[in-house]
């Protein structure tokens, strides 16, 4: 399609009533349901939001798979080994590192200073890049080599749900579209029979902040994330009701299509061909849910290299469903795992709490990378690990083991299209305190995604409230020593 | 919501020189909206972020303040930072591009796009509120903002269409589409406007015969009597209700992961029929907020206070109380801000707030108010959870209440019971410590007035799971408290005889207290008249005072957003410095004081509104106005409005016939599908009613705030765990599978299906008719017709192949003598019927 014809269409709804009025029924759109169906041929087509669209420019990523650690894993037990920390664990952090800094997490550090805590786990260097992985991820060790770690992030916020936030969508208030809305607004998706951006939950609970995360924001809603049931049927409601067949499940959804059709012609109001669009891929994913999630033809050895069970509720299924989804040209999948957020305490400390969890990840994030790979997908999927933030290097006063949050320096890892792996961006100091070398904010993480799907962060605007708005608000770099 | 701003970049503008008066460039001006918001949502971030720790109104760093326009134009001892007009000549530019010897800021150079605006804000002549008159551009300062100003008397403003003028509203919306150019919409069609109203005044449809009446009501009132009709149907309690439950964050259980079970219907059905009996708008506020504290309160007014008791409960293992009760009175402020001030009160809570004059102070001023409730704190201790959600408010008879005396009493002295024989098991076991885990034995000699929760978890797994005794004598103990004899109970306000100290909580930490402050409002607003330390009744009292300048707006404001999609101000819960400016902000002060002097009736305030030319204009699309006035600020029609989540229930529910009326009563369980409760981390059983309940309104549905009823929560319904004052409406395809194969749906399309052939109606083309007058209030177009009735013929033909799909769908209690096939393909045109988007859409 035209792509000025594109944008009047869709970058905003005004203008896509102004070309409702004179000149929709020009435009056909692939549907399903026009498939024999001589009826749909006369009739007005609505633009289907989510139809794959150029990039700004070449892209080496198709699809993202975004492993999201809510709750904020602590990277001084996983990734970073700081053996100055171990040295000076129990003294209090020297006032070096506090002076000149106003850090507001400090306040709920009670009573004295703040004492330091050196990591308890054992690091061990793996792979051709020798990187440090800890005990608690002995699969993701196997994989180093494919992965490319930034240890220098920082963030701006350090509660949990506005730094969620802000890591989806760039900005702390409530309510501005997230990265796989960004993203599918940009440029669509490849799958004709299932949302463009599908969220998969893992975890004794959802993330903080909730549906906002995969919020459309001011985009149109049709670019918002699908959550998807873990476990048992993905979708509520996938099935058609009892008597329903195929066939007259189809002339059902026809009469609909058709009676909204003229409505629309009526009325004149985007919204409904949105809801036409709506209909048209809740049939498609009818037909293709039950199959996507059915993993009788997988193989034993593949469901065994993730640790997946069919039916379970688990990090491992969904990793693999992520797979599955990418397979059929999703474009964005994010798969949220809780409960990172270990203060110390029951179920949230750095003893059993943090294995816990870390076996749960770990062989499923070392699998997916395997398994794409394997099947030549790792070239064109980019795999993104991390939290909202880290956590610091001082421990928290209570009963077990734990550390408060710390936006100054957290790191993150990416493999996969476009990355170069085997390498670390970025570097803290002894402590990990701080970032001091190749400082990465989120906003740059933000601009490199889209950088690797093909689109210029700067470029990638809505105006909305008289302004235009962009994933990285007014900031954001692309990494380039991230990229290969 | 706590704001962290990153110190990392602070700078210097000046160093030393001699300082010198500054040129103001150009002469005082004012500036268009777009320059305002240009700098409010663009530059001041900048400045705030860059500048303002070593240049805002406290520190002025060698001599610069960034604290007003006139500040920066002065500069400070280097000379004039700005010059407007002229980046170039800006001192302020030059720094921030690293071109002379000064550098700003000294930790870094600004991205080339913050650069970018700083020069165009230069370049615009440095627009900012105010100029000239020194107001400060940041937190503090900022008292000139207009919705701190009182609320404004004003002449309705002339227009030349006068004929087209109902009422003085109209006026106002009229004179600024003239002013742009533009006529307003004609009025909508009879069938649309009936089903518009209904469905805004009650969130029902209207039936056949109630259009049928105001279609052929010749009369010129025919329009205020059926407005008239509507407000005094006790739905309308419901519908407004709804409305008002958003906001209250009203739910049915405690939230967090725990998530048990509350009781607190009685509120809910206090907020209905206090709307029923149109309850003067002040006094609904009063009795929320303060009821137990007036002179000899009633029982309802004590029930309305439930309002600020819907704050979440913690009830996990091993927490500190006292941290969730900080969560909990945090969120009343916050709820205060959001509900009637329309002021982002919770971004005070860690420090003063960064854009509106409210300072961190102010916040635990405010908390002081609601901080004396004798609810669960952490110096109670565990023995708190067996009275978690005091204060309470119970209604049994004096027989019940007896009779629950006697069971307590019963279970008191078998829990001693049980606690002897645990004392004996533990001396047993310490016998012979060498057989026990070092942390068992370490909690069975930690005292019992000293153990810690996990000492007692650990000891009775322990116990659990060693001895079979102890295990029996636990369950059965459990199972016997269960029993308890319930009477009905609402959760209620009740003050502590000694009031909490309150302090200004450092970082927001609950547990590093600051200086002790004691009830106030914030200095900004009309300050509260007492003579006493002032009670959260004064603070209600001080809401509703004609003299506040932001709840009579706030509250016209939202009232305007649930019938136009959008608030004067769209920022409906942000009034504040952020917020967005009103799009006719005499229309707001005209209807916040009409709302005032008409006693604050919520009825007449609607009656004024749906009674006006703007509302009744046709929602159609005008490609002319839509180019120029994209957004439909000008309100130059009317606004197409998908339904909210319980509306499409209800819509359905009447459209079917199956809606059972019954107004309050404790919360209902409709059909939901399965799995839908297994997501929390308390699995829930949810059983769905079977009986006449499964056919109440959406209001009523119960709501588990952990894993609330999938039908809801698709179609935007909020998540109750903070005020909500809008609600998204998105458009999704699991929208579309929810009307489409959800059970309950299906359960009201056949449902409309039996009510249509039920009709003695003489032809399938009448029938047609009927259908569409039950679901869409009006009769159909001939192509509709035709194509529901192509639906009608593919389904008999297919169902006639196979009637046994028919039963599949109809179910096997079919009434005999009826055409079980027939109904089949009408329950599939009922389908596609309440699928269409103009079903779930208010027109």
């Amino acid at each position: 399609m035209d792509p000025v014809q594109r944008k009047l269409l869709e970058s905003t709804r005004r203008h896509f009533f102004g070309q409702c009025a004179v000149g929709l029924g020009q435009m056909a759109l692939a549907s399903l349901l026009r498939d024999g169906d001589a009826h749909a041929s006369e009739t007005v087509q609505p633009v289907n939001p989510l139809a794959p669209r150029a990039a700004h420019f070449g892209a080496k990523a198709k699809s993202v798979i975004y492993l999201f650690m809510a709750g904020g894993p602590s990277q001084l037990d996983l990734f970073e080994h700081k053996p100055k920390l171990a040295e000076l664990s129990g003294k209090p952090i020297p006032e070096s590192f506090l002076k000149g800094k106003r850090f507001a997490f400090m306040d709920s550090f009670s009573r004295d200073v703040p004492k330091l805590l050196g990591s308890r786990r054992r690091f061990q260097r793996h792979g051709q890049s020798g990187r440090y992985v800890s005990e608690c991820l002995p699969h993701l060790g196997h994989v180093v080599d494919d992965l490319a770690f930034v240890s220098s992030l920082h963030t701006d916020n350090f509660n949990h749900a506005p730094a969620k936030i802000f890591l989806n969508t760039g900005s702390t208030r409530f309510g501005r579209p997230s990265m796989g809305a960004w993203v599918t607004y940009g440029i669509g998706s490849e799958s004709r029979d299932l949302p463009g951006f599908v969220v998969l939950q893992s975890g004794p609970r959802g993330p903080r902040g909730g549906a906002l995360n995969w919020g459309s924001g001011f985009l149109p809603t049709a670019h918002q994330g699908v959550p998807f049931q873990s476990g048992g049927d993905p979708i509520l409601n996938l099935a058609s009701p009892s008597g329903f067949n195929a066939e007259r499940q189809q002339q059902v959804l026809q009469t609909v299509r058709d009676l909204n059709q003229t409505h629309l012609k009526e009325m004149g109001d985007p919204e409904i061909a949105t809801r036409i669009a709506s209909y048209e891929m809740a049939y498609r994913m009818q037909t293709s849910g039950p199959e996507l999630i059915d993993f009788s033809k997988e193989s034993k050895a593949t469901l065994e290299l993730y640790g997946a069970e069919p039916g379970a509720r688990s990090f491992a299924n969904n990793c693999l469903l992520a797979r599955r989804l990418v397979e059929r040209g999703v474009r964005f999948v994010q798969l949220y795992h809780t409960d990172w957020d270990q203060h110390g305490g029951p179920e949230t400390n750095l003893n059993e709490s943090l294995d816990q969890i870390c076996h749960q990840i770990d062989r499923p994030c070392a699998a997916l990378i395997q398994d794409l790979k394997q099947r030549g997908l790792l070239d064109q999927t980019l795999v993104i690990w991390g939290g909202e933030f880290g956590r610091t290097p001082m421990g928290e006063q209570r009963e077990t083991l734990g550390r408060n949050h710390h936006i100054d320096a957290f790191t993150m890892w990416f493999a996969g299209a476009g990355i170069k792996p085997g390498q670390t961006v970025g570097t803290t100091d002894e402590l990990g305190f701080s970032s001091i070398e190749n400082k990465v904010h989120v906003h740059d993480v933000q601009a490199t995604v889209l950088h690797l799907l093909g689109l210029d962060h700067t470029q990638l605007t809505f105006k909305f409230q008289g302004r235009d708005f962009r994933l990285t608000d007014v900031g954001g770099e692309v990494i380039k020593k991230l990229l290969a | 919501m706590r704001l962290f701003y990153s110190l990392a970049c602070f700078w210097v503008l000046m160093t030393a020189a001699a300082f010198t008066a500054a040129a103001q460039g150009k002469s005082i001006q004012s500036f268009s909206n777009e320059e305002l918001a240009f700098f409010a949502t663009e530059v001041r971030p900048i400045l705030d972020k860059n500048c303002s720790l070593c240049h805002d109104a406290g520190k002025h760093t060698s001599g610069f303040s960034i604290e007003s326009r006139e500040s920066i134009l002065a500069g400070g001892n280097r000379g004039p930072a700005a010059v407007p007009g002229s980046p170039q000549q800006s001192r302020l530019i030059q720094a921030v591009r690293f071109e002379g010897e000064l550098k700003m800021p000294p930790t870094g150079r600004l991205a080339e796009s913050e650069i970018a605006v700083l020069e165009r804000w230069v370049a615009l002549g440095l627009p900012s509120p105010s100029p000239g008159s020194g107001a400060k551009l940041f937190a503090a300062g900022n008292t000139t903002h207009w919705s701190f100003q009182p609320i404004r008397r004003l002449l309705e403003p002339k227009v030349k269409n006068t004929a087209w003028v109902r009422n003085p509203i109209d006026r106002f919306v009229l004179a600024r589409l003239e002013k742009e150019g533009f006529e307003p919409s004609p009025e909508a069609a009879r069938s649309r406007l009936i089903r518009r109203l209904s469905l805004d005044l009650v969130g029902l449809l209207p039936s056949p015969a109630e259009i049928r009446e105001f279609l052929s009501d010749q009369r010129v009132d025919a329009y205020g009597r059926l407005v008239d009709r509507l407000l005094s149907s006790p739905h309308y309690g419901e519908r407004w209700g709804r409305h008002w439950l958003d906001q209250a964050r009203y739910a049915d259980s405690d939230g967090y992961n725990i998530d048990g079970a509350r009781e607190i219907w009685m509120f809910r059905d206090w907020v209905i029929n206090a709307l029923n009996r149109d309850l003067p708008f002040d006094q609904f506020v009063i009795e929320q907020v303060g009821g137990d504290l007036l002179p000899n309160p009633t029982t309802d007014q004590r029930v309305a206070t439930g309002f600020h008791r819907n704050t979440l409960l913690n009830l996990e293992g091993g927490i500190d109380f006292e941290q969730y009760r900080a969560e909990a009175v945090a969120d009343r402020v916050d709820t205060t801000g959001a509900v009637f001030l329309g002021l982002t009160l919770g971004c005070a809570r860690c420090h003063d707030h960064k854009f509106d004059p409210i300072s961190q102070r102010e916040f635990y001023q405010l908390y002081a108010f609601f901080n004396n409730v004798d609810e669960l704190a952490g110096d109670q201790g565990e023995e708190g959870r067996l009275s978690a959600h005091k204060p309470i408010l119970e209604f049994g008879t004096a027989d019940a209440l007896a009779r629950r005396e006697a069971f307590r009493a019963q279970l008191e002295a078998l829990r001693r019971e049980f606690q002897e024989f645990q004392t004996g098991t533990e001396a047993t076991l310490l016998r012979d410590p060498g057989k026990l885990k070092p942390e068992v034995l370490e909690a069975l000699r930690t005292p019992p007035p000293k153990r810690h929760e996990f000492h007692r978890i650990i000891i009775s797994s322990f116990l659990k799971e060693t001895d079979i005794g102890f295990r029996q004598r636990s369950a059965g103990l459990e199972a016997f408290a269960k029993q308890e004899p319930k009477v009905p109970s609402t959760l209620v306000m009740r003050e502590l005889a000694t009031p909490r100290e309150t302090f200004v909580q450092i970082g927001g930490d609950f547990l590093r207290k600051g200086v002790a402050v004691s009830p106030s409002v914030p200095a900004v607003l009309p300050s509260l008249e007492t003579t006493d330390t002032p009670t959260r009744l004064d603070l209600a009292r001080w809401l509703v005072d004609r003299h506040n300048p932001l709840t009579a707006r706030v509250t016209v404001n939202r009232v305007w957003q649930r019938y136009f999609g959008k608030g004067l101000v769209a920022t409906d819960n942000d009034f504040g410095t952020q917020g967005s400016p009103p799009t006719h902000p005499e229309l707001l002060d005209w209807l916040a004081n009409e709302f005032i002097e008409g006693g604050w009736s919520q009825k007449k305030l609607h009656r004024l509104i749906v009674t006006s030319a703007t509302y009744r204009q046709d929602s159609r699309f005008r490609p002319e106005l839509a180019a120029a006035d994209p957004e439909n600020h000008w309100v130059g029609r009317q606004q197409r409005l998908r339904l909210e989540a319980e509306i499409i229930r209800d819509a359905a529910l009447t459209a079917s016939g199956l809606l059972n009326p019954k107004i309050g009563g404790p919360s209902v369980f409709p059909p939901q599908p399965e799995g839908a409760s297994k997501l929390g981390q308390i699995q829930r059983e949810w059983i769905a009613n079977s009986g006449p309940e499964r056919y109440r309104r959406g209001i009523y549905t119960y709501f588990w705030r952990a894993s609330p009823h999938p039908g809801l929560m698709v179609f935007d319904a909020p998540d109750s765990t903070t005020a909500c004052t809008r609600r998204n409406r998105s458009n999704t395809p699991l929208q579309a599978l929810t009307l489409l194969n959800d059970h309950g749906y299906n359960e009201f399309a056949r449902g409309l299906a039996q009510r249509i052939l039920r009709e003695p109606a003489a032809s399938e083309f009448e029938r047609v008719g009927l259908a569409f007058r039950l679901s869409l209030s009006r009769t159909p177009r001939p192509e509709e017709a035709s194509r529901i009735e192509m639906l009608l013929s593919q389904q008999m033909t297919s169902f006639q192949r196979s009637p046994a799909e028919a039963v599949r769908v109809i179910g096997p209690d079919v009434p005999e003598g009826v055409d079980i096939v027939r109904w089949a393909a009408w329950t599939s045109a009922a389908r596609a019927l309440l699928n269409l988007d103009e079903f779930v859409t208010r027109e």
